[in-house]
């Protein structure tokens, strides 16, 4: 096997400090007829030129190249490589640069330290497999899982590039919460004005016929791997035929049974078959068979009968269980609020004026319990409310993090509620503020400038204390260190820490997609890659990634579009790097320690074969598994044990 | 190129280290030199192989490199994709040898490129130091510590301080133990 050595100059960067021909020399004793060159600037045009027409004339198969360091330099020779016809992976650089040249001070310990690298490389490269890289075919369409802002916004960008999208929404309707709320931070834009146009595009637009809408669906089940997964989804029937529901609502008022309005927060009334809201999309309503009499056993057939399109409702229709193909899988399945039972001082659950900020959201919504009128239990119009912030945010005995977005919406409210009854007296309780940007600012700037509202900071959430007061709400709270005060009012709205929503964990189990220490789903990295979890091919778009507002959400949603229209292109297969891990099947004794240190779930187990798996596509090549494995049956292509063993072997002799 | 200034920088960089400045505090936490003298040859030259992760430990030697810092020439580096690849085996491959020390250098905690391999790195050098000490290696000769992409100072004050250390301690063949074969 003929070894070429190419030792470059760096002009006086390298040979300033370490004597190339004494390097020859040692090498040359070492491997008897080994070729050794010196390039001036191997990196160069001519260098690269020079080095593809050397390997080719002497027939080189190994290449050491003594140099810079690999992070700067080593795509370019392995492009070299390869335009020589030679493996790129049959090279091994020595960074006789950055670790050698530059911060040894004297010539002679340079020298020797770069003979005792190369001597080693030389050593290591013979070794080297001619690794190749491997391609798939891939599918190029999503499956998108929650179809609020950031899920919608991703597919339909999709959508419009082409791509096709499967929609898998748990409940009836689309739009996440946003879409009930009366008006939005920081611009007072009514929720229903900002993401109509959006989810009318998703419904009708030009681009709708690439979407496919799965209402009252939860994804059960997912096999395959980036490029290529399998998804198991379980509908539930709405018993109502969205192709021929003209969604005139007649069958709504026949219905004789009534439930509490989960939507409305259960401050209203809704029937077995019912619209969530006014104006909910998609535009038909959904029969809820927990409580229809029809599925008790009783012959009701009122809301069927009542209907003016024949055979738009089916009491026959039954769950069914459908799969779709995809290339990636996005995650948009929102957020919800803490509990604010959980700060039991607070009295909600127990004092009926005592409200939290979803259900406050829904009371002012003119399509909420209401009809957007502001009232106490009593009926009545309060004279003076409290706004409590940080409930259980920023907390070590709830959660630690700021939510972000609350004093947003606390402000919001502010300006809200003196709108719609001037002269009410406002309470803010907060432990910190917080409203950064460049527009958040107004709202709190405009709470601050009111006459009627004033900001009380306690220390710490236990210290208020919430009861009954002659028909008032009485607060008992402590400024800092200061005396306990009083102050009663007529309703109390809580503003709780952003949460996972519920099912966050269920749908992490079946995606195998981690979750962070708070419960939300886990990025692959805070900053650089916040929109994809740690398996390759699931992206995390909006509040179930960390808690965030409408902008951050609509462009995590163009995030992940943007990550499978680069990653996932027609017509070109993916390409799979050959650095990972291999399992030597034969040696394989199936423990599986490999299977729970990976952090990439690219490890599975065989149960016929009894033996590991390692799925490339996954697989990152950090070759913890291979030092993981007690029996040695795991290679690190291009990092093997012999590899590197012989690099050991090299600098010691 | 940037050989003209290279000397006067390092000039410049010699004059600040004896002047003090930042680096007097770690001088301080280095071993007694004066227990150097006790142990070994006077001209002894640790040999020491160090294991660095790609993603912040190779980038923090090469930060090093870039600033064009001298550091003693004693170590030379291998490096691996992520710290969770090394091997145990290697560290005693290095022992075996010859090596008189050997340095682990991974991404700080959270930081590294996978998620955790740096945490496994580290608890299985907790171990491998139980079993370096059945061999009669002491733990003094095998270190792991944490130097992310940006911190080539950091890289120099563990390079210089692991020489000095070594240095006091003498060859490792010396030591009586296993004769620089626990593989054995």
């Amino acid at each position: 096997m003929k070894t070429g050595v190419y030792f470059c100059n760096c002009g006086q960067n390298i040979a300033g400090k370490i004597d190339s021909q004494a390097v020859k020399e040692s090498i040359s004793k070492l491997h008897p007829g080994i070729h050794v060159q010196t390039v001036d600037f191997l990196c160069s045009e001519p260098g690269t030129e020079f080095l593809e027409k050397d390997l080719r004339g002497n027939g080189i198969e190994r290449v050491v190249l003594a140099a810079c360091s690999p992070r700067e330099h080593e795509n370019t020779f392995m492009k070299a490589l390869s335009a020589a016809g030679l493996n790129p992976y049959l090279m091994q650089m020595v960074n006789i640069r950055e670790q050698v040249a530059w911060v040894t001070e004297n010539p002679l310990d340079a020298t020797a330290k770069a003979i005792r690298l190369i001597a080693a490389a030389v050593q290591r490269v013979a070794l080297h497999d001619p690794l190749q890289k491997r391609e798939i075919d891939i599918c190029p369409d999503a499956l998108v899982i929650g179809a609020g802002p950031a899920g919608l916004k991703a597919a339909l960008a999709l959508a419009t590039a082409g791509r096709k999208v499967t929609v898998v929404e748990k409940t009836p309707v689309i739009g996440g919460l946003p879409v009930r709320y009366e008006e939005l931070f920081p611009n007072m834009e009514c929720g229903p004005c900002m993401l109509e146009p959006l989810l009318g595009e998703v419904l009708h637009g030009e681009a709708s016929g690439n979407i496919e809408l799965l209402t009252l669906s939860e994804v059960t089940g997912v096999v395959g791997s980036y490029g290529n997964f399998t998804i198991t989804i379980r509908q539930r029937p709405r018993y109502i035929d969205l192709k021929t529901c003209i969604g005139c609502q007649e069958c709504i008022g026949p219905c004789p049974v009534s439930t509490k309005n989960e939507f409305d927060c259960n401050l209203s009334d809704r029937k077995a078959i019912s619209l969530p809201f006014q104006g909910s999309l998609p535009n038909a309503p959904s029969l809820d068979p927990s409580v229809c009499l029809r599925f008790k056993g009783e012959d009701c057939a009122k809301c069927r009968d009542a209907c003016p399109v024949e055979g738009t409702i089916h009491f026959e229709d039954a769950e069914c269980v459908v799969e779709r193909k995809a290339g990636a899988i996005i995650v948009a399945i929102g957020g919800d609020l803490y509990d604010c039972a959980s700060v039991p001082n607070l009295g909600y659950g127990k004092l009926p004026d005592v409200v939290t900020a979803a259900q406050f959201e829904r009371m002012l919504a003119s399509n909420g319990p209401t009809g957007g009128e502001i009232r106490t239990s009593a009926g009545k119009a309060p004279a003076s409310i409290a706004i409590i912030h940080c409930v259980g945010s920023l907390d070590k005995n709830h959660k630690e993090y700021c939510s972000g977005i609350c004093c947003q919406y606390a402000f919001k409210f502010n300006h809200l509620v003196g709108k719609k009854l001037p002269g009410i007296k406002r309470s803010h309780f907060y432990r910190e503020i917080s409203s950064p940007g460049k527009e958040e600012f107004l709202l709190y700037r405009h709470a601050q400038d009111d006459p009627d509202t004033s900001f009380f900071r306690y220390r710490d959430i236990a210290d208020l204390k919430l009861k009954t007061d002659k028909r008032k709400i009485g607060i008992r709270y402590r400024e800092g260190a200061g005396k306990e005060k009083g102050l009663a009012v007529d309703m109390v709205i809580l503003c709780p820490a952003s949460v996972p929503a519920a099912g966050t964990d269920q749908l992490g189990a079946v995606l195998e997609a981690g979750r962070d220490r708070f419960g939300f789903f886990e990025e692959l990295h805070s900053r650089t890659d916040s929109a994809q979890s740690k398996i390759k091919g699931i992206y995390i778009a909006g509040a179930c990634q960390a808690p965030m507002d409408i902008q951050r959400s609509m462009n995590q949603g163009m995030a992940v579009a943007g990550h499978v229209l680069s990653g996932l292109v027609p017509g070109r297969k993916l390409e799979i790097s050959p650095m990972n891990a291999v399992v030597d099947e034969e040696r394989c004794s199936g423990c599986r320690v490999c299977v729970s240190v990976c952090p990439y779930k690219a490890i599975s187990f065989d149960p016929v074969k009894e033996v590991a798996r390692v799925n490339d596509v996954l697989c990152m090549g950090c070759g913890t598994c291979v030092a993981a494995c007690p029996s040695g049956s795991i290679k690190a292509n291009h990092f093997t044990t012999n590899e590197i063993m012989a690099e050991i072997e090299g600098i010691l002799s | 190129m940037k050989q003209k200034d290279k000397s006067q920088k390092t000039e410049d960089r010699k004059q600040k280290t004896e002047n003090g400045g930042q680096r007097t505090e770690d001088r301080s936490q280095m071993p007694d030199v004066r227990s150097q003298k006790t142990v070994g040859a006077p001209n002894y030259e640790p040999r020491i192989v160090g294991f660095l992760c790609n993603w912040c430990s190779y980038a923090g030697a090469d930060k090093a490199g870039a600033s064009q810092t001298p550091y003693p020439p004693n170590v030379s580096i291998i490096k691996v994709m992520c710290s969770g690849r090394i091997d145990p085996q290697f560290v005693l491959k290095a022992f075996a040898q010859g090596a008189d020390g050997v340095l682990v250098l991974a991404c700080h905690p959270g930081d590294c490129h996978y998620k955790e391999g740096n945490y496994r790195a580290g608890s299985r050098h907790a171990l491998l130091l139980k079993l370096l000490d059945q061999f009669g290696i002491p733990a003094d000769r095998c270190r792991f510590d944490f130097v992310s992409a940006g911190e080539g100072d950091k890289f120099i004050r563990v390079i210089t301080d692991m020489v000095t250390t070594l240095k006091g301690l003498g060859p490792l063949k010396s030591q009586g133990g296993t004769h620089g074969n626990p593989e054995s």
